[in-house]
């Protein structure tokens, strides 16, 4: 008999979580380390690598999360009504030491409306969708929001090279297309794309857009929420 | 002249209090305040340093840490603040967590923080969003100060003239004048508000507003299914579980109250009135074990937070005292050890309060009692006694408990006179009445109790099926258990009268209901049976003829 009936899933979920919220203070103290010492270590690229990774992990364990409370049926969106260009600029504020320190430009271009959405799980979209923009970029990227078809529209811009063919496409995703022997799981864009799912109203859902162009020419991120 | 530069940095007017128990984190967090223009900064590692320096002077914004090591966390000294008075509506309290849901901080069920700032928290991050909080502060202001005035009239007034003006401000405009209406009484309006949100869109915050409503309006079947529907959709949305539960036990299905609230324990552990409700509704279910562990955990979560009281151990102390009635096995031996133990910790923690020895012996003496050692009881007794002489000063809460502990130790006669002078004095008190009847009926141990209603509703399931003679013996069974239950009494005095029309010969079914009555005799004319006592002792009086 197995007495050692161990729910794995719940094991590693607690371990992440104490994982997340080490990186937390990590990330803190690098803030402060950056503030501390603007003169020598705003350009200095391994400081930026370091604390881009770290944001990196920080957000694949969020993100992980998520995905876990998505299993145990424990995540559902809750909306609210907000005011979009308040929101971007706000989320954009956690980025603005490193993509200070990378020399990387930023604008948001969001129209003057208010939107419905669960603020907390869409910045976890944000988080990792402008972590990903700033990895690829060359040097810009661009926040944009607006209504199109009675959705609401928020897109991340950037001028890199744009997304491969394979991962352009329209729609949501569903865990089986997860690829884990490639090097990218594509495990944002799964939490992206359940997270716009989980947002509905009436018989229409929420779901994510990978193209390329876009005002700056490179990738164009979009979730369409409705 | 105002000063222009006070005007641009809307951080500089305010006063700040950072609350966190590691040195590095207070102090970058006054650096970060100060980068952004904050002045006025106060540094405290523990809450009740932070206490104490809100009883003496104002703060506009507070940061607190919610994990503050050992003792009280955030949310007791958010609870504590709002509770005592000590921040006005028109501050703010920004929770600062490392956790990126709020399940953790959720525990809540009265007192929610104006925000949540996620570590790993940045200077930029702090500037943007506190600006943006203070900045709705302000122009928010003038209608929390009406609130935090009571002037209710003129806050929605205000609110109806900020909507068109302030869209950002929309969500908080509507749910504000919702939440008014509903304080003012005025349904009608507040329904109107919660309808109009939900004409543009399903917002979970609208629907629960709206089936609060239908529950003070009394349509409970509506507000009980929009709050299923309401849960399908958000099991996570705990305030939806508290209205549910309580619009159940208004339908009167307090068994699917209690589970209710079990599941929204499960959710969210920590809210010490959710455990209370909890706890009250398992024990008049007669689910004594669900009671007691749902005292424990509010007695724990009581160690810190301002709702504490020493009510919350007596009734676990009592809920284990019926546990352990009669169960001389190890699991009742333990049980009465723990109530004795709650009790004595009790005493020590609520020292000086007026009675609190007095209530524990109550209890103590029953313990013992119910652990057959009745030298150690009627010791107990005798030394309660001589305090409890003047019964006419007793409260509710004292004299019911005192009176079971006196049928408990064989003194039926004593406590029925307590109830009787106690029914009579509070005679405009439906809910102690109502006490008094039960206790009066059912003297008796839990497991009892149930033994006895569950043959009470067999009986009535007898009698409705037309089996006069199954009713009756039933009837008669439950009477073994609980003689002096008056619903039961009449109940039987009913079929055997039935039972006399078909056989009008049997004088023997008319003694049988005449004893029955007899032990009503000194039934309180405010026992909700009385008025059925007196139409059927009348009618047998017709019979008897």
């Amino acid at each position: 008999m197995n007495d050692q009936n161990i729910d794995f899933s719940m094991v590693l979920a607690s371990a992440v979580h104490d994982m997340k919220n080490s990186l937390g203070m990590l990330l803190n103290s690098l803030d402060e380390l950056r503030s501390e010492h603007e003169a020598s270590l705003g350009e200095s690229s391994r400081f930026n690598t370091l604390q881009y990774e770290a944001e990196r992990m920080h957000n694949d364990l969020v993100q992980l999360l998520g995905i876990y409370r998505l299993g145990e049926n424990n995540l559902s969106a809750h909306i609210e009504e907000h005011f979009v260009p308040d929101f971007l600029t706000e989320h954009l504020a956690r980025h603005t030491p490193l993509l200070q320190g990378l020399g990387i430009e930023v604008s948001v271009e969001a129209e003057d409306i208010n939107g419905f959405f669960d603020e907390d799980l869409l910045t976890g979209v944000l988080n990792n969708t402008i972590n990903n923009a700033i990895r690829y970029t060359q040097s810009k990227i661009r926040l944009t929001a607006g209504e199109r078809d009675g959705c609401l529209v928020i897109g991340v811009e950037d001028d890199g090279k744009g997304y491969p063919d394979s991962m352009q496409h329209t729609g949501t995703l569903n865990f089986k297309s997860l690829d884990f022997k490639s090097g990218s799981t594509s495990l944002g864009l799964f939490f992206a794309s359940s997270v716009a799912k989980l947002h509905s109203e009436g018989n229409r859902t929420g779901s994510i857009k990978l193209h390329n162009g876009g005002s700056l020419g490179g990738g164009v991120f979009e979730i369409w929420l409705p | 002249m105002t000063d222009s530069k006070a005007d641009f940095n809307p951080f500089g007017k305010l006063t700040y209090l950072v609350i966190d128990d590691f040195e590095n984190f207070r102090l970058s967090m006054r650096q970060m305040l100060r980068s952004c223009g904050a002045d006025k900064i106060e540094l405290v590692a523990h809450a009740n340093q932070a206490i104490q320096y809100c009883t003496y002077n104002h703060v506009d914004v507070v940061l607190c840490d919610f994990n503050l090591g050992e003792g009280k966390n955030g949310q007791h000294i958010l609870e504590e603040l709002r509770h005592k008075k000590l921040l006005k509506r028109s501050s703010l309290f920004l929770m600062v967590t490392a956790e990126t849901s709020k399940e953790m901080v959720m525990g809540a069920r009265e007192y929610q923080p104006d925000a949540y700032l996620t570590k790993p928290i940045n200077r930029a991050v702090l500037e943007k969003r506190l600006g943006a909080l203070i900045s709705q502060r302000n122009i928010l202001l003038p209608i929390n100060r009406e609130i935090d005035r009571e002037n209710y009239p003129e806050a929605i007034s205000l609110c109806i003239q900020a909507l068109p003006r302030q869209p950002r401000y929309k969500t908080w405009l509507m749910k504000t004048l919702g939440d008014l209406y509903f304080q003012l009484g005025d349904l009608a309006h507040a329904l109107k508000i919660y309808d109009d949100v939900l004409t543009q869109r399903e917002l979970s915050w609208a629907k629960l507003g709206r089936c609060k409503v239908l529950l003070a309006k009394r349509s409970l079947d509506e507000a009980v299914d929009g709050l299923r529907d309401l849960l399908t959709k958000h099991p996570d949305y705990m305030e939806a579980y508290d209205l549910l539960a309580e619009g159940l036990e208004r339908q009167g299905r307090p068994t699917q109250a209690q589970q209710v609230l079990e599941k929204a324990a499960e959710h969210s552990p920590n809210a010490l009135l959710r455990q209370k409700h909890l706890a009250e509704l398992a024990g008049s279910n007669q689910d004594m074990d669900t009671a007691s562990d749902a005292w424990r955990r509010t007695v724990e979560l009581g160690t810190h937070s301002i709702h504490d009281n020493s009510e919350h151990y007596l009734s676990l102390g009592q809920t284990l005292s019926d546990l352990s009635e009669g169960d001389l096995e190890e699991d009742g031996a333990e049980k009465a050890k723990e109530a004795l133990a709650v009790l004595k910790r009790m005493e020590k923690r609520f020292e000086g309060e007026e009675g609190i020895s007095l209530r524990s012996r109550i209890v103590q003496c029953r313990v013992y009692a119910g652990q057959g050692q009745d030298q150690q009881a009627t010791r107990i007794l005798e030394s309660i006694r001589p305090e409890l002489q003047d019964t006419a000063a007793l409260d509710a809460k004292t004299g019911l408990d005192y009176a079971k502990t006196l049928f408990r130790l064989g003194h039926e006669s004593d406590a029925k006179q307590l109830l009787g002078e106690m029914s009579e004095r509070f005679s405009d008190d439906p809910e102690t009445l109502q006490k008094i009847e039960s206790l009066l009926d059912e003297p008796v141990g839990f497991r009892q109790k149930i033994k006895a209603r569950t043959l009470n509703r067999d009986g009535i399931r007898a009698f409705e099926s037309g089996n006069l003679q199954e009713a009756a013996e039933t009837f008669s069974k439950a009477l073994e258990i609980v003689p002096d239950h008056a619903a039961l009494n009449l109940n039987l005095v009913q079929v055997l009268m039935k039972e006399h029309d078909n056989n009008p010969g049997n004088t023997e079914l008319l003694k049988r209901c005449q004893s029955c009555l007899d032990r009503l005799a000194g039934l309180p004319e405010q026992h909700r049976q009385h008025r059925r006592y007196i139409a059927l002792q009348r009618k047998l009086k017709g019979l008897m003829q």
